[in-house]
């Protein structure tokens, strides 16, 4: 790939080098390069957005507002992390922001659940299996809702470093690095967030000391 | 190791961030604590079910959406220019502070049309000769009137009564006293007369207590004017003597 292309497909493996040159065009104004960039990432911040906040339409619209803060912000990316973690960062201050203010509308959660576990509304799941039977599909929608149920009833900091590690596979240095906080406070967190979603799903109550 | 201590650890030896030696320990124990052994397990299982999570991703593309808000955001410098960098982190703040603003101004015109509403001002007003207090206040009193009645003392005059007759037997006393909103007395002034000798008269005057005026249902501030004169009545008898 020479120095001025840039990668054409979402998925598509992204390299410092390809980074920096889309990132470069999109500083200079070219329209092309920044749908290229929001291709590539708009699933990534989707997807985050969707399991922070539980409803599928306030993630379409975090999507969009990530996207243009991208778009303005970009200047004042450095280039230190990678682009995927600075839009990271993006996303999970912009999923904050709008859970303060929706939380303090009402909305139908129950229906978004069922949108978001079933892939209905602003939404679709990318690995559904049209092959398995409607049994198996209603029973991974099931569980996929109550897992969902469970991470909403956590606290949005306890969440998002649950999403960050088991969603989209970063160590807890990174998700460190990328929240501006104490990798032990990382660490802590994650466990709390794993112990309370534990006793949720697994419906436990409190075991004594073993010995 | 107790299972307290094991515990706290579990989360991050699943995820393998502990050193070896501690690591070790905690696998042993594990082994043999089947409580801590089912907790692991359901530790394990809880972060297989949220990996295993359904990858969510937008009906339709996000980009043409990102692309025209951006295209007519950097049109030109309208009113969005203004707001930009406001609400760029809260785009719903700048909708929602118009029907607030709508009721703060309503209830500030509401409460400017109560208080300018006929009657006497309850605050001060720019006249033509500069800022004056507003009438019915204690700096600028009404006058008694067929709308403003007397105000009453509470004691029914017994104070002061009292204390007139305390007072010399001679002389004639023109007072204005101010009867505050509160029923107090803001001010006696000496009009006419020596009052030199009658000081506990305008003491007590200054600390009675009246129900106040009112105009139109609200408490005002009223003057009151007096005029006391008083002569020294002998009896026949000593006319007759002297």
């Amino acid at each position: 790939m020479g120095a001025g292309e840039i990668p054409l497909e979402a998925g598509q493996a992204v390299t410092r080098a390809t980074e920096g040159v889309l990132v470069d065009r999109c500083r200079r104004g070219d329209p092309e390069a920044f749908a290229r960039l929001v291709a590539l990432h708009e699933g990534m911040v989707f997807n985050l957005a969707a399991r922070l906040l539980g409803n599928p339409e306030e993630a379409r619209d975090v999507t969009q507002d990530v996207f243009i803060q991208v778009y303005r912000r970009l200047g004042q990316f450095e280039g230190r992390a990678s682009l995927r973690t600075w839009i990271y960062r993006v996303t999970v201050n912009q999923a904050h922001n709008h859970r303060r203010w929706w939380t303090r509308r009402r909305r139908d959660r129950e229906q978004s659940l069922d949108d978001l576990a079933k892939g209905r509304g602003a939404a679709r799941l990318a690995d559904e299996r049209p092959w398995a039977s409607p049994f198996e599909q209603a029973r991974r929608g099931e569980r996929a809702r109550r897992v969902q149920e469970g991470l909403l009833e956590l606290g949005f900091h306890h969440r998002t470093v649950l999403v960050l590690r088991e969603v989209e596979g970063l160590s807890c240095e990174e998700i460190a690095s990328l929240l501006g906080i104490a990798e032990g406070t990382v660490k802590s967190r994650l466990a709390r967030a794993r112990e309370a979603l534990r006793r949720r799903l697994f419906d436990l109550v409190e075991e004594g000391d073993g010995r | 190791m107790r299972c307290a201590s094991a515990r706290r650890r579990l989360s991050d030896w699943i995820d393998g961030e502990l050193a070896p030696a501690a690591s070790g320990e905690l696998a042993a124990h594990v082994d043999g604590c089947p409580a801590c052994s089912r907790i692991a397990a359901q530790l394990r299982e809880v972060s297989r079910l949220v990996a295993d999570l359904p990858r969510a991703e937008a009906a339709d593309p996000v980009a043409p959406a990102v692309l025209t808000g951006l295209e007519v955001e950097t049109r030109g410098p309208g009113l969005g220019f203004l707001f930009r960098r406001f609400g760029a982190a809260r785009p719903f703040m700048v909708p929602s502070l118009f029907p607030a603003a709508l009721v703060l101004v309503t209830v500030l015109a509401a409460a400017l049309a109560i208080g300018s509403g006929g009657g006497p001002q309850s605050g001060r007003i720019a006249g033509a000769w500069g800022v004056v207090a507003a009438s019915g206040t204690e700096s600028n009193p009404l006058f008694p009137s067929a709308e403003i009645g007397l105000p009453h003392e509470q004691d029914g005059g017994r104070l002061a009564a009292d204390a007139l007759l305390a007072g010399p037997s001679e002389g004639a006393l023109f007072l204005e006293t101010v009867v505050a909103r509160d029923g107090t007395v803001a001010d006696v002034t000496v009009l006419h007369g020596d009052a030199a000798e009658d000081g506990p008269l305008l003491e007590a005057l200054r600390r009675q207590i009246y129900e106040p005026a009112r105009f139109q249902g609200r408490p005002v501030a009223v003057s009151v004017y007096r005029l006391i004169s008083r002569h020294e009545v002998l009896a026949t008898g000593v006319i007759a003597g002297s």
